[in-house]
């Protein structure tokens, strides 16, 4: 069956910026990270291809709901490097999301097809008993 | 700071300059922290970027960064994004207190004088039929009266006794002169002519209440088209409205 393009596109970006924040949290979450080495992992562990502008206001919305701090750092190597970590409320919720992510994972994930088929079955044998 | 080439440099200048004007509505403070991270970020994604020509090595990475619009939005408060589009929020600012200081006034000022103009004219047409009904009723009465003057002379002179009927003065005397019978047949007469004047009054009412009707419509029309003059002005603005935000054309590289 055909499906508009668009509406898929769209359906994927919506699906990507909710995991997005996730993401970016889960890698904050094992150590800290500047804006660029934040994408290279997303991009190399989690092979998404995403406009890396699109971090920025991630990150800025954690920090301003103090999920995360940050600090400049000087770099050798040109600019300094603004790095973040994940604070300890930051951790507590990045925790309890995951948790959330798994059920809905599952969910998704479920065979409904086999269950579906069973239950016919289930029916199939009521019917031959009355 | 960095060791760009100068044509990239120029690049990188021109983006940050567009991400800049993008944001000239955020505080300073954080405004200028947002671009250095940016640039930060520009330039560890050049130096690793594994493209030999230098422009095409920039291009690239602004490619990956994404268009201006993407980067801010999240910066921006939501009413400012419509559509990738910023607004000039002062001047709506401005709009919006002109509008509710003298626009919204005004506005409940002319609405009461239209609703105040249709319920009058209402009021004349309902007092017209009115008065039209009641010279018809009375007409109606008076033939009941003539015609129980002529059939039933003794009953009519029992109703004045009783009080039911009064007829007095000038009329009372002029109607004296004259046998009961014809007494009747002036009443009928009378009785025609009110009749006759409250059926005149009902047709010409038909075209008295075209009157109203038309002034009514007109005024609406008036107001149609206003607002569809003012929708059509908005939306020849929003057509020449700057550009949408972010809308850079990596190939002019400028």
């Amino acid at each position: 069956m055909e499906y508009p393009e668009d509406g898929r596109d769209r359906r994927i970006a919506q699906l990507r910026r909710g995991v997005l924040e996730l993401a970016v949290m889960g890698v904050l979450y094992h150590g800290r990270h500047y804006g660029y080495s934040l994408i290279r992992v997303l991009s190399e562990r989690g092979s998404i291809s995403l406009k890396e502008g699109t971090i920025y206001p991630i990150l800025a919305r954690l920090d301003r709901d103090g999920l995360v701090g940050s600090e400049w750092v000087e770099s050798a190597q040109g600019p300094p490097r603004k790095y973040y970590t994940l604070t300890s409320s930051g951790r507590q919720l990045f925790d309890e999301l995951s948790q959330e992510l798994d059920s809905l994972v599952s969910l998704v994930q479920q065979n409904w097809k086999t269950q579906e088929q069973s239950e016919s079955a289930g029916k199939k044998l009521v019917v031959r008993k009355g | 700071m960095n060791d760009y080439p100068p044509v990239v440099a120029k690049i990188a200048k021109d983006y940050l300059e567009r991400v800049k004007a993008q944001l000239r509505l955020v505080p300073a403070r954080e405004r200028d922290e947002f671009l250095r991270e940016i640039e930060s970020h520009l330039y560890e994604a050049y130096r690793n970027t594994p493209i030999d020509d230098d422009v095409a090595r920039i291009l690239a990475v602004l490619r990956n960064f994404g268009e201006p619009a993407e980067v801010v939005a999240g910066r921006l408060p939501g009413t400012m994004m419509r559509s990738g589009a910023k607004r000039n929020l002062p001047l709506y600012v401005v709009g919006g207190i002109f509008i509710a200081l003298f626009g919204i006034p005004l506005g409940f000022g002319g609405l009461s004088v239209l609703v105040g103009l249709l319920l009058a004219l209402a009021g004349m047409v309902a007092a017209f039929y009115a008065t039209a009904g009641s010279i018809l009723l009375a007409g109606a009465m008076f033939t009941l009266l003539g015609l129980s003057r002529i059939l039933l002379p003794g009953l009519f002179d029992r109703l004045v006794e009783l009080g039911f009927i009064q007829m007095g003065g000038p009329v009372a005397e002029f109607l004296d002169h004259f046998s009961p019978s014809d007494q009747g047949v002036f009443m009928l007469l009378f009785a025609c002519v009110l009749v006759a004047f409250g059926l005149g009054m009902l047709w010409l009412g038909r075209y008295i209440f075209r009157g109203p009707r038309f002034l009514s419509g007109l005024l609406f029309d008036w107001i149609r088209r206003l607002a569809h003059t003012v929708r059509r002005k908005l939306g020849r603005e929003n057509r020449e409205a700057p550009p949408r935000v972010g809308q850079v054309s990596f190939a002019n590289g400028k």
